[in-house]
């Protein structure tokens, strides 16, 4: 069930990654977000999981109301972004499973994969509608490698993290003199 | 006058009071610890001989200059200031709080110069900052060594020859003492001399009085004699300097900027020679430096008898108190053996040049003038007729101003330094110098009278010599100045664009330094 | 509770400031009311005494409270005597958001949250009306928060050495990455207003987040202190040689600034990788400085800068040798200590960085020119700058002892 949650985070934020409209948006960050919530409830931490669940909610409602209305899954030129997605998983798959040792693998490899995929998408100079998904994504996975430790965290870092990804759903970005 | 004037001159005197006060009641160390400051050095303040020496090299100048002169409240602020730091810098009992101290001199030095004309020459802020740094650095690393920066208290293996070429940069950094024409010289081509003059008094002792320490923290001589006779020799090269600049001067102004940098070369000669005879000479050439810095900012420029005394105390005419003085550090580096002597031979040829630049200054044209309001050419004659009567007075001047300093950080050697009213007394000789210069002091003072005064009707005469080189070394600096990388180079160092991709983000670059830390670190 | 308050006080003070904006005079009292609370409280506050009043750890060190208390200072300073074309409630407003973040900065107890806190103040600011794109004013802080989250997972997961010395490269990279320093250098536009451009990284929050970091990075990474140190310096060395000979040679004044704020960082990291206590010092003092004088000096050449007046006067002098870190100034305290802590380890190390001081100089005087002739409140803002700086120089105990060091 881990593994498959773990695949599922990785495969959520390659969509994110891939999408430029609104609806592919939405649906890698709840895919990414239930991933989350499933590994996070599973570790016993079901207040943290409920919390997670609720804010990858918000943002997936206002990431449907704004942005680009279409799904724009794989666009024309997004050849690298496929490749990134998956050299990312699979660079991920390998430290998470090899590198780092220990019990947890699926753990490390849904925050690490989303963790890297997702400063790519907002250092790929994408769009505002991307950009704000991604942070949402990553706000979520900061909180998830929070819980790599032996010694469980808490809800703290994971209720942190979703009020986080509410806070930056809602935000409204001024227009800006450059593009 | 006016009442800000009255007030920092007060304070200055107020000042030379107070070391008087609490100096001669007691004539031993007296120190006030106040705790740490935190950057390394305690609040340790200590009055000792050497401090009470340089003391009054620093104050009496100032008091002179800050008492007459006019100047805006602003610079009266900063140079009252300024006096302090330095003060502080001498009375502190270790490096760094000189370093903190000199540095705040400094600053407030070129601080006034400014406020006074910003287009003025004035001291390379860069190498006085460099100087105040060395010394910081100096004596931080005797803090690592020898767990100690505290002048009394360095153990003498901590003072090592690289500490002490670090020291000896700062010191030399400070005074600019230089064979070149260094900031001692070139301020005295402002256009208006006041804070010329006090930049001069608070900065320029300073570079000696680290050298003097460093005989302390070194138990009574350097690490290695060999530093002292490079010393010495450097000596020789800024008298020298300054002779040779002096004798090619076009105007007398120009020629009076070489004044202080010669002087100064003679008393880093007397104080590097490393006996005490020397040290306690190089202490009262400082004090005749100290009364010229209050006397020529205050000459005219005009010919006049001012101008002929001032030129004759500062070169060292008999019976002045700079010939004694000369005379017995000079004698110090013969007395000191070996071939110490060659050096005492050298400075003999420079005080030679140095002579004929003076005989030849008389008949220059005055030069660029400077606003007679700061002038009082009755104060500077008196000033320079002090330095020449004051001559027979030079075995009181060392027992009483030279002397205590002298035994203070140099080791009691028997019959090396004698203190009597009437003579000098050192290893191999006696300078009766009371005994020969008062007669000689009479006989002036005879002669004017008879002659009614000196009027002075010199003509310009040529340079002696010039100094082969100079004019291609000149082209040489210029070259250096203006040189830059040729165009077809310039490609290949290219700091735009690496900081263009820095901070353009591209993940590649940015990964590419991650990687680069990782394999530094994983090495 | 006081480390709660202390993050919600100054939050509530750029909110009610925020929310006030159409009445000014409500919106500045109510913000300065709070915002003063905010620091009482940060002064109250027992250095290491844990708080869980909202079920998570929160716990301010005694370095971390008197960074922030010198920050309040510096924003207290700023705001009074801002010109008067600037409208103190935004001034008001953007500073205690800062300071907010700050305070939650430093009583976070683990590298997550500060990260978390990172990414919340790193969106806030690059929501805001600005001259850079949203994207691009994301990037620096973004990738700082990615790293960081990538050390610390390192450092928590079993595995090879090598993870423990990733962690490090993570940590140190991600520092710079969140300060703006060499080699992640935060885009920078000279027209940008303040709030929005990279120098609140540098200049405002980055000395607290540095501390926070480091402080975390010794529980995470305790064996890697060597290569840490190392990293420090190596790059503190860079960011010296880099920010003070562009700052001499760059054409802009706003990016003179930009790149002095660099050199300064480059000799506190120096500092901070040293980890002996000098080092430390000299690292805190350096950090005042940005604080109290460099950052507010900054703000009131803006004017002069747009205007193109600058001036040779004895303040801007003073200003020039404050900058250079002469003496008197809290800048030549810091250059003693960081020179007998590099001693301490290797000679070597404090000839380079005292040569390196030597360049401080020319882009100073620059520098100081740049500020025009301050009238009015600017130049009793600049006095006051002056005079605290001086006073931190001459006797830095005191603000070292508030420090615990």
């Amino acid at each position: 069930m881990t593994e498959v949650a773990a695949f599922a985070a990785w495969l959520g934020a390659a969509v994110i990654v891939l999408s430029d409209g609104r609806r592919g948006l939405a649906l890698g960050l709840a895919v990414t977000t239930l991933a989350f919530a499933v590994l996070v409830w599973l570790g016993g931490e079901q207040l943290a999981a409920v919390a997670l669940l609720l804010a990858g909610g918000v943002a997936c409602f206002k990431r449907l109301r704004t942005g680009p209305d279409v799904w724009g899954v794989m666009p024309s030129g997004s050849t690298a972004r496929l490749v990134l997605s998956i050299g990312g998983g699979l660079l991920s798959l390998w430290i998470a499973t090899s590198v780092m040792t220990g019990p947890g693998a699926p753990v490390r490899f849904a925050a690490l994969s989303v963790l890297a995929l997702m400063t790519a998408r907002v250092l790929g100079q994408a769009e505002r509608a991307a950009v704000l998904t991604a942070l949402v994504a990553l706000a979520l996975s900061v909180a998830m490698s929070a819980g790599i430790a032996d010694t469980s965290p808490g809800p703290a870092p994971y209720i942190a993290a979703a009020l986080l990804a509410v806070g930056i759903s809602v935000l409204r970005v001024a227009e800006t003199n450059a593009a | 006058m006016k009442p800000g004037r009255g007030l920092v001159g007060a304070g200055t005197w107020g000042a030379v009071l107070a070391l008087f006060v609490l100096w001669l009641p007691v004539r031993s160390t007296q120190e006030l610890t106040l705790g740490p400051l935190g950057f390394g050095a305690a609040f340790d303040l200590r009055l000792d001989a050497v401090a009470f020496a340089f003391a009054l090299v620093i104050l009496i100048p100032s008091a002179v200059l800050l008492t007459l002169q006019p100047r805006s409240w602003q610079e009266g602020t900063v140079a009252a200031v300024g006096v302090g730091a330095s003060m502080l810098a001498v009375e502190a009992g270790g490096i760094l709080l000189t370093a903190l101290a000199g540095g705040t001199a400094a600053t407030l030095a070129v601080i006034q110069l400014d406020i006074e004309d910003i287009r003025a020459p004035r001291p390379p802020w860069g190498v006085l900052l460099a100087a105040w740094l060395a010394l910081s650095w100096a004596g931080a690393i005797l803090q690592v060594a020898g767990g100690t920066a505290v002048y009394a208290a360095v153990p003498v293996s901590a003072l090592t020859v690289p500490v002490f070429l670090l020291l000896a940069a700062a010191a030399l950094m400070a005074s600019g003492l230089f064979p070149w024409r260094g900031w001692a010289a070139q301020l005295w081509s402002r256009p208006s001399l006041s804070a010329a003059g006090m930049a001069v008094a608070t900065l320029y002792p300073l570079g000696f009085y680290l050298l003097v320490r460093a005989y302390e923290m070194g138990d009574g001589r350097y690490p290695q004699p060999l530093l002292g006779v490079a010393l010495a020799w450097l000596g020789v090269l800024v008298a020298f300097g300054a002779a040779v600049r002096a004798q090619s001067a076009t105007t007398r102004r120009e020629y009076l900027g070489e004044v202080i940098p010669g002087c100064g070369g003679f008393a880093l000669i007397a104080i590097a020679v490393g006996t005490p005879v020397g040290l306690a000479a190089g202490l009262v050439m400082l004090a005749t430096v100290a009364v010229l810095t209050a006397c020529l900012p205050l000459l005219p420029d005009r010919a006049g008898p001012g101008t002929l005394l001032t030129i004759a105390a500062a070169v060292g005419l008999p019976p002045g108190l700079a010939f004694g003085a000369r005379v017995v550090g000079l004698a110090a580096t013969f007395e000191a053996g070996d071939f110490l002597g060659l050096i005492g031979i050298a400075g003999a040829a420079a005080w030679v040049v140095a002579m004929v630049a003076a005989a030849r200054a008389i008949g220059l044209p005055a030069g660029r003038g400077h606003p007679a309001s700061e002038t009082f050419p009755r104060v500077a004659m008196v000033l320079a007729a002090l330095i020449l009567v004051a001559g027979p007075a030079l075995p009181v001047v060392m027992s009483a101003f030279a002397n205590p300093a002298q035994s203070e950080i140099t080791p009691a050697v028997p019959g090396s330094l004698g203190s009597s009213l009437i003579a000098v007394v050192t290893v191999q000789t006696n300078l009766p110098a009371l005994t020969l210069f008062a007669p000689l002091v009479l006989l002036g003072a005879i002669m004017y009278g008879i002659a009614g005064g000196f009027g002075v009707r010199g003509h310009s005469r040529p340079p002696l010599f010039t100094m082969p080189g100079a004019l291609a070394l000149g082209r040489l600096r210029d070259a250096a100045r203006s040189a830059t990388l040729p165009e077809q180079y310039q490609s290949i160092i290219n700091p735009r664009a690496l900081e263009k991709a820095a901070a353009g983000g591209r993940p590649f670059f940015w990964i590419a330094i991650l990687v680069a830390l990782a394999y530094a670190v994983n090495r | 509770m006081l480390p709660e308050l202390a993050v919600a006080l100054p939050a509530a003070g750029s909110i009610s400031a925020a929310l006030l904006r159409a009445r000014p005079q409500a919106a500045f009292s109510a913000a300065a009311i709070l915002g003063l609370a905010g620091v009482a409280v940060v002064v109250l506050a027992r250095p290491g005494a844990t708080s869980d009043q909202l079920g998570i750890s929160l716990s301010l060190s005694s370095e971390s409270c008197a960074l922030l208390i010198v920050a309040a200072a510096a924003l207290a300073l700023v705001v009074a005597l801002s010109p008067l074309l600037v409208e103190r409630s935004i001034l008001l407003t953007w500073g205690l958001a800062g300071l907010a973040g700050m305070a939650a900065i430093a009583a976070a107890t683990s590298l997550e949250m500060i990260v978390l806190i990172v990414i919340a103040l790193s969106v806030m600011q690059a929501a805001s009306v600005g001259g850079r794109s949203f994207a691009t004013r994301l990037r620096g802080p973004v990738l700082a928060a990615a790293l960081l989250a990538l050390a610390a997972a390192s450092a928590r997961s079993d595995g090879p050495p090598i993870l423990s010395h990733l962690a490090a490269v993570g940590l140190v990279a991600g520092l710079c990455a969140a300060l703006g320093t060499l080699p992640y250098i935060h885009e920078f536009e000279p027209d940008e207003r303040t709030a929005t451009s990279p120098i609140p990284w540098m200049a405002f929050i980055g000395p607290v987040l540095a501390l926070a970091v480091l402080m975390r990075a010794r529980e995470l990474v305790p064996s890697e202190g060597a290569a840490f140190g190392a990293m420090m310096i190596g790059l503190g060395l860079l960011n010296m040689l880099w920010g003070s000979v562009a700052s001499w040679r760059t054409e802009g004044g706003a990016a003179a600034w930009h790149y002095s704020f660099m050199a300064d960082w480059g000799l506190a990291l120096c500092g901070l990788g040293m980890a002996i206590a000098d080092g430390q010092r000299a690292a805190l003092l350096l950090l005042y400085g940005i604080l109290l004088s460099r950052l507010p000096l900054y703000l009131w050449s803006r004017q002069s800068l747009r205007e193109k007046r600058p001036n040779d006067r004895p303040i801007n002098l003073l200003a020039a040798a404050m900058l250079a870190g002469a003496a008197p100034f809290a800048g030549f305290a810091a250059r003693v200590l960081l020179l007998r802590g590099a001693t301490q380890l290797y000679w070597p190390l404090a000839l380079v960085i005292g040569l390196g001081l030597l360049l401080w100089l020319p882009p100073s005087l620059r520098l100081g020119r740049s500020l025009g002739l301050p009238r009015g409140r600017q130049a009793w803002g600049v006095g006051i700058a002056l005079g605290a700086n001086a006073v931190i120089g001459l006797y830095p105990q005191p603000f070292l002892a508030l420090a615990g060091l």
